[in-house]
């Protein structure tokens, strides 16, 4: 009986509770690499354990001999609860994954269509400054207007690009999505929003972090002084905004926090591996004709 | 592929800058012709338009036999709906199909840029 009560448990705590402290813990985005390790594994544990505790409490009622109606009852149900999560994931998945694809193929093609290239840049005729990226499997593409080109130095216009090229190279859209898709499927309830902000934040910081790596913090810091755009006046206040504080915030900070991140990414590791450890396996064992 | 996308897109640009309004968009002959100096097969031609018919870009429609091809929107249409995609993406409803360099910044934000960047001067 513990098994499903413990992971049940862990559930809750990892999908509610945990994130909740953690997107509030902001001193943990200056190992922002540890800290996006961490999001990953507890929201991963959350749905495994989420998962688990459903099938576990099915197989803790039929297992043990006698079988009473009521615990049929009570498997159908666990069985049905973790049937029921599976698909909202699946499906979130599925629709999120062919939205994104089909929208920035459609991007893609047009900017294709309408950009001239200019050292593995596209540039668009337009009287906003802009940079971003479109990424995808089949080609990506990193973006920018020529008024950018204009008002950015050569130095400060290569952090754009390494910042951009970095997301490309590290994959952060896959990342995004699968806190998009964990959104899509439990968006109440369980802290999935804040999970979502929290990485969307850390994926800009480490692309920060890769251009001042290749580039230069002075000229990363002056290209975002120089392409932040005016708020929009309908208070459109939000992630965006503050996300741009933290990263200047960690931008000034050049300290290393090497035993911060080692601890970070040793709990990042002990959230996936304790519950396998203490609790799954034992169940599985326990499973075992005897 | 697609330069020769570019072109034609480009042609029917053209052809629609010129023609009036009174008729809007060219036959895959009238394409044909105008991309003459490239010695194009019109098979090749119409291969074209129907791709950047899928594309979304240009619109087709049937004239007697054959079709009628326009630009769905100019080329200044067109940027402008591709900015606003790209801005969009970091408001509110964000799909994070593209993720930009950076969104709207508060006037503390910029504050807070500056005094960065004095800090390191």
């Amino acid at each position: 009986m513990l098994t499903p009560v413990v992971l049940g448990v862990l559930a809750v705590v990892l999908a509610g509770p945990l994130p909740a402290l953690l997107a509030r813990w902001t001193r943990l985005r200056r190992t922002p690499a540890a800290a996006m390790l961490l999001w990953q594994s507890t929201a991963l544990a959350a749905v495994l354990a989420a998962l688990g505790a459903g099938v576990a409490l099915a197989t803790d009622r039929l297992w043990q001999p006698p079988v009473a109606p009521v615990d049929i009852a009570v498997a159908a149900l666990a069985g049905w609860v973790t049937l029921v999560v599976a698909a909202r994931l699946l499906l979130s998945g599925h629709l999120t994954g062919t939205t994104l694809r089909r929208t920035r193929r459609a991007h893609r093609e047009r900017v294709d269509l309408l950009a001239r290239t200019d050292g593995g840049v596209s540039v668009l005729e337009h009287e906003l400054p802009v940079a971003y990226c479109v990424p995808g499997m089949s080609g990506s593409r990193i973006v920018v207007s020529s008024p950018t080109l204009v008002a950015l130095t050569s130095l400060e216009l290569a952090a754009v690009v390494e910042h951009e090229r970095s997301h490309l190279r590290a994959r952060h859209d896959l990342v995004l999505e699968a806190f998009t898709v964990l959104h899509r499927a439990f968006p109440r309830f369980v802290a999935s929003a804040a999970a979502r902000d929290e990485v969307e934040v850390l994926v800009e910081v480490l692309a920060d972090r890769a251009a001042v790596r290749r580039a230069d913090r002075r000229a990363l810091l002056s290209a975002l002084l120089a392409l932040a755009g005016a708020p929009a006046p309908a208070g459109s206040l939000g992630a965006a905004a503050s996300a741009l504080a933290a990263r200047i915030e960690v931008l000034r900070d050049t300290g290393s926090h090497r035993l911060q991140a080692a601890m970070v990414a040793a709990l990042a590791a002990a959230i996936l591996a304790l519950p396998t450890a203490l609790v799954v396996v034992p169940w599985l064992a326990g499973l075992e004709p005897r | 592929m697609g330069e020769l996308e570019q072109a034609v897109l480009e042609c029917l640009w053209d052809l629609d800058a010129t023609g009036g309004a009174e008729s809007r968009g060219a036959s895959g002959r009238e394409v044909h012709a105008r991309l003459v100096g490239r010695d194009l097969a019109y098979t090749t031609v119409m291969t074209v338009l129907d791709r950047l018919v899928a594309k979304d870009v240009v619109v087709r429609e049937r004239e007697g036999r054959a079709f009628r091809y326009a630009p769905r929107l100019g080329r200044a249409a067109m940027t402008a709906e591709l900015m606003r995609e790209a801005l969009d993406a970091t408001g509110a409803e964000r799909g994070q199909a593209l993720v930009s360099f950076v969104g709207e910044a508060s006037a503390e934000d910029l504050a807070a840029l500056r005094r960065a960047l004095a800090e390191l001067a």
